[in-house]
């Protein structure tokens, strides 16, 4: 990695978590597209993906078993009003923070949300555990600043908030392995853990595999391994082995939701903060973006292909 | 940092620094952040989310054990079953399930679940009695045998006329 290579960025050794690692630059335009992904996601959140959020408003409140933060914080019980006054403030914040204006206020704000939208979704008797680095990534954006998609500049702040975001993705695996450690046992991958879903779950995809003995329990064992040897993803550095550490894991996710229909949709949100989303303007810049580096002065520029931005192989 | 020449976009880009005050407070809020989630991995549990441990799918089940799958119904006075844990009351069977004990304590909430099925399906069928039913999926050494059984765990008569 010479100081030369144009997607530097991010891509500088460093050895993980510690400071150099955490404020390693990464290109704004990065957090430009992130930034929309992640806010627009919301509105698909709230009324499709996870409807039953949503459903709450007409659950009696008699249902309503506040977490932790919720009692600590005197949190609102979620009468029919509170939740429909929660979604529609989430919505309308996150589409106007979507837009790049403001990006504190309205991020906070979306933050904060979000939040209170979380403890109407966990409080009624099941915790879902797909959220974690999703919310992180929505309280780190607020702490980027302005991004806007045509600057060229990157940034220690932004380097911060995705390395934040990958550290959670990496510890919703990890912890998930020292949690089945804790409450299944040492030998939990040898339990009947993922016939159990598939029978509660099973798809048409998956109800085979109820006939291969040998098949859950090994893959019982093949997510152990990938679960404890998730930290090794915090060594991801150049643009191709982050656009593969995406692919793997979606991969896997895709997998799970086509096995027993479940899937980390807000984590795999997360997960695309990983990719290398300012490439896209350096490899087919969109028309808007050719008229703005022409106010530089350097319209042929543009054109010349970022040959160089990885080593082959 | 070096002054970027006109033609060469491909130049190293500007970098954006913090200041060191700002490189504190991100590490510290880090730090908090990492504490909270490994204190919760290690002595929480699902109330403390989202700080608790990601335990999706993290007990062992037993091979040899039944799998029981939980599903609330309203009974209608000709003992036919509607489904109320599909999302109907606006409660999710895992929610369901995670309610049990409070449901076995007090059958009575049962009659809010009819109240609420009543009110989101105005032209639904009469119902009588809400039960919560268990069906246990043997296994044997990990493989299902294809038998099972339904127990009511816990019902509760509709007082007729309400």
């Amino acid at each position: 990695m010479s100081t030369a290579a144009p997607a530097g960025p991010g891509t500088a050794p460093a050895v993980p978590l510690t400071p150099r690692w955490w404020f390693r630059p990464v290109p704004l335009a990065r957090v430009a597209v992130f930034r929309v992904i992640a806010y627009l996601f919301i509105p698909v959140d709230v009324f499709l993906t996870t409807a039953w959020v949503r459903a709450h408003a007409d659950v009696p409140t008699e249902f309503y078993q506040p977490l932790v933060v919720g009692r600590l914080l005197h949190l609102p019980t979620p009468t029919h009003t509170v939740v429909l006054v929660v979604q529609w403030a989430l919505v309308v914040a996150a589409v106007l923070a979507a837009t790049g204006r403001a990006p504190r206020v309205l991020g906070w704000a979306v933050f904060l949300l979000y939040a209170e939208w979380m403890v109407i979704a966990m409080s009624y008797g099941k915790v879902d555990h797909d959220r974690i680095a999703y919310l992180v990534a929505l309280a780190v954006l607020p702490t980027i600043g302005r991004a806007p998609w045509r600057d060229r500049r990157s940034s220690e702040a932004a380097g911060f908030g995705m390395a934040a975001v990958l550290v959670t993705v990496m510890l919703t695996y990890f912890l998930a392995a020292w949690a089945k450690m804790r409450f299944g046992g040492w030998d939990w991958a040898t339990g009947a853990t993922l016939t159990r879903a598939v029978v509660r779950r099973g798809t048409d995809l998956s109800l085979w595999t109820l006939d291969v003995a040998w098949l859950l329990p090994a893959a019982q064992w093949a997510m152990l391994v990938f679960e404890f040897a998730a930290p090794l993803m915090l060594l991801v550095r150049s643009d191709r082995a982050r656009v593969g550490l995406v692919v793997f894991l979606l991969g896997f996710h895709v997998m799970v939701y086509a096995g027993v229909g479940i899937i980390f949709l807000p984590h795999c949100i997360a997960i695309l903060s990983i990719l290398p989303w300012e490439r896209l303007r350096r490899s087919s810049p969109p028309t808007g973006a050719v008229g703005a580096v022409g106010a530089v002065g350097a319209v042929g520029a543009v054109a010349v292909p970022g040959r160089d931005g990885d080593p082959p192989g | 940092m070096p002054v970027q020449t006109a033609p060469d976009l491909e130049a190293p880009p500007q970098v954006e620094r913090l200041s060191p005050s700002g490189r504190r407070a991100r590490l510290a809020a880090a730090a908090v952040v990492l504490a909270l989630l490994l204190t919760g991995t290690v002595w929480g549990d699902d109330s403390e989310f989202p700080f608790g441990p990601f335990r999706m799918y993290s007990t062992r089940a037993d091979p040899d054990a039944p799998v029981v799958s939980t599903r609330v119904v309203g009974v209608t006075a000709d003992e036919e079953e509607v489904r109320l844990s599909g999302g109907e009351v606006g409660l999710r069977r895992a929610e369901f399930e995670g309610q049990l004990p409070r449901l076995v304590a007090d059958p009575s909430l049962l009659g809010l679940v009819a109240e609420s099925y009543e009110a989101a399906h105005p032209g639904g069928p009469e119902l009588v009695r809400v039960e919560v039913v268990q069906r246990r999926f043997e296994l044997a050494g990990g493989e299902r045998t294809g038998a099972y059984t339904d127990d009511v765990l816990v019902g509760y008569d509709l007082a007729a006329g309400s």
